[in-house]
């Protein structure tokens, strides 16, 4: 695999012009993640997901070069209907489409010519992967007091033309003072065992909100990484839903920095998974500064082989005094060969915190589904009643009601 | 309506109910009366199509064996179990849940299934006739519901449904007087010719309030004997030690 990095890594270089300081840290990006290669479980954070051998069983001759020269087209039918929203598109890692039609446009602001970050505090190998080979690096800025009028779709769209490809993205966003955002990533994918890698950071400055939604429901062979580091400033709000549910394989990486007085953070997730998909979500809520709030929900049904991993991480600085902290993840197994591997992880230096946790698995109650049925419901209706039921709760700390609707109707939950 | 022919039913190995027979024809009220551990739940449950019973001999409600059926059809023929301990079911709310229930048996007998007005409808005036505080039925299925919300809830349900034979599993075990009254006036409004129930109970207490046809005697997983109400006065007396 070495041996095709460099061939891909060369010809990137040659096909595109970045500048020549993008160029230096891109070489040494590369030469990082050289060294250290895909992750495996001999990492902590990659101990129930080992990529190196999940990326080697399931994708054959996987390449690093993406032609990126062609337009590709735009399948109109897999955008989301009923709901007025802005657009970023994704086709097989080609921005095919940047559309703000709904907006003020002195209020936000895209930049697409951007210098690389260094990355000297990470042991990420994906980060330094992702840095080596994006092609084109995207910073959307929402201007001060400005709330987007609709929400951003960011949709990730691959087709049948990608097949055993890397692909990689990257997208900051900016919330200046007092503004905010309703984001939905939304992945669509037909192509062919592809390792898709996006990196996002959140800035977000006093008092604003980030409400980030990130849906990925249709099946498929793709695996996937995404990391999202949010920074919050005093007062500011993040709250993250996860619908896990579609790609062979995905991992969900959140590491949010609450820095400032009063920030809070939300993160919410299900995962509803079968065949043989492994999906993980993995936090890392760093409380540095006092009187901040975290909560984290996490459900998943899980059918076949599926295997679920959550891995919660609560820390709290010495400074952080009055952290609030909140973790709960639970799962159905509907049968015995399922997984859900769950790892709280605690690690408190302040006196006066409150911070809780729990985690709890088991398979349907039999008792349940008997009391439906003696009501006229047939087996698979009254496992479907339970199912929706169960993972209800999480779909209902969706604060925008709009989106909350549009995911219960993704879901089938609608009552 | 109903007949029970040698029933027998273990459950791991050991046995439950041995030759136990009963017939219930339309109109009537059957109570059975027995200590713990006489059989009494497992009865209902096998009634309702439980899984996990070893069952041999006989039970034909309207002539037909339901030995074969599922639990949702024997529901779909108008056999209805009030649950000694009615379960919480998160995340469904009570009126979705009542009328998922209510279409699937009335579409399982080709009859039109109500829209939402009229399910609110009808709904509405059984909470009503029940004392049934309406707001709860926006709430969980039995979630944060009291033990005498949740038997109230049973037989809003038997009531809403309207079944041809409604086993009642103690329904009044854990009720106030106020409740045991409400409970009884609701299953004393759905009694008519042709709906018949099987009241089972510790106490004699209920039937104060639901006069029954016939009384029977469970211990051991049999009938040991049968007769009028005044026999359930009787073993009131006596007790089920120095009952013979």
């Amino acid at each position: 695999m070495i041996d095709q990095l460099k061939i891909d890594f060369e010809k990137l270089l040659e096909k595109s012009n970045f500048s020549k300081k993008n160029i230096e840290i891109k070489r040494k990006n590369f030469e990082n993640f050289i060294e250290k290669g895909f992750p495996n479980r001999r990492e902590e954070n990659w101990k129930f997901s080992d990529l190196n051998q999940i990326i080697s069983k399931n994708i054959k001759n996987l390449s690093f070069y993406n032609d990126l020269s062609k337009p590709n087209k735009i399948d109109q039918s897999i955008f989301i209907h009923g709901l007025e929203h802005n657009k970023l598109v994704f086709v097989n890692g080609r921005i095919e489409k940047i559309e703000f039609d709904y907006e003020e446009k002195n209020k936000i602001e895209l930049l697409d010519d951007l210098v690389l970050e260094k990355f000297n505090n990470t042991s990420n190998s994906l980060l330094f992967l992702n840095n080596a080979f994006v092609s084109k690096y995207f910073k959307l800025i929402v201007k001060k007091n400005y709330s987007l009028k609709k929400p951003l779709v960011i949709y990730n769209i691959t087709n049948e033309d990608l097949v055993s490809k890397s692909i990689n993205l990257k997208v900051d966003i900016l919330l200046e003072e007092n503004s905010s955002l309703k984001l939905i990533e939304f992945s669509n994918d037909k192509s062919i065992t592809n390792f898709i890698n996006i990196n996002y950071k959140f800035d977000l400055q006093k008092n604003s909100i980030l409400k980030n939604y990130k849906i990925d429901n249709n099946s498929n062979s793709n695996v996937k990484y995404s990391f999202s580091n949010i920074n919050q400033n005093s007062n500011s709000v993040s709250e993250t839903f996860l619908l896990s549910s579609g790609s062979k394989f995905v991992k969900n990486e959140i590491n949010c920095n609450l820095n400032g007085k009063y920030a809070s953070a939300f993160v919410n997730g299900v995962f509803i998974l079968d065949e043989t998909k492994h999906h993980e979500i993995k936090t890392n809520i760093n409380h540095l500064i006092e009187n901040t709030k975290s909560y984290q929900l996490i459900k998943g049904v899980l059918e076949d082989t599926s295997k679920a991993v959550y891995q919660g991480k609560i820390f709290v600085d010495s400074k952080a005094q009055k952290t609030d902290g909140y973790q709960l993840s639970k799962a159905i197994l509907l049968n015995d060969n399922t997984e859900f591997n769950a790892k709280p992880e605690l690690e408190i230096y302040a006196d006066d915190v409150k911070c809780s946790h729990g985690s709890a698995s088991g398979s349907l109650n039999e008792d349940s589904i008997f009391y439906l049925m003696s009501r006229g419901l047939n087996y698979q209706e009254a496992k479907k009643l339970l199912i929706n039921g169960f993972l209800l709760d999480v779909v209902e700390k969706i604060t925008d009601s709009e989106i909350k609707n549009l995911v219960k109707n993704i879901m089938s939950l609608k009552q | 309506m109903l007949k029970i022919k040698n029933l027998n039913a273990d459950i791991e190995n050991k046995s439950i109910l041995n030759n136990f027979n009963l017939e219930i024809k339309p109109g009537e009220v059957h109570a059975i009366m027995g200590p713990n551990g006489s059989g009494k739940s497992t009865l209902s449950n096998i009634l309702s199509g439980k899984k996990g019973y070893d069952v041999s001999g006989e039970i034909l409600f309207e002539n037909k064996n339901i030995f074969e059926l599922e639990t949702e059809e024997r529901a779909h023929k108008g056999i209805f179990l009030a649950f000694q301990y009615p379960l919480e079911i998160p995340g469904v709310n009570t009126n979705i849940f009542l009328k998922t229930s209510l279409n699937a048996i009335r579409k399982a007998r080709g009859e039109k299934e109500l829209d939402a007005i009229e399910f609110l409808k009808l709904v509405k005036l059984k909470a009503k006739e029940l004392k049934f505080d309406e707001e709860k039925l926006n709430r969980q299925l039995n979630v944060g519901f009291s033990g005498g919300e949740k038997k109230k809830n049973e037989i809003l349900q038997m009531s809403i449904l309207n079944p041809k034979l409604s086993i009642l599993d103690e329904t009044d075990s854990g009720l106030d007087i106020d409740a045991l009254k409400i409970v009884a006036d609701g299953v004393n409004s759905l009694r008519k010719k042709d709906n018949s129930f099987l009241i089972i109970t510790h106490y004699q207490r209920l039937l104060d309030y639901i006069k029954p046809d016939y009384v029977h005697v469970l211990m051991n997983g049999k009938i040991i004997k049968s007769g009028g109400p005044e026999l359930a006065l009787e073993l009131e007396k006596k007790g089920y030690e120095n009952f013979n």
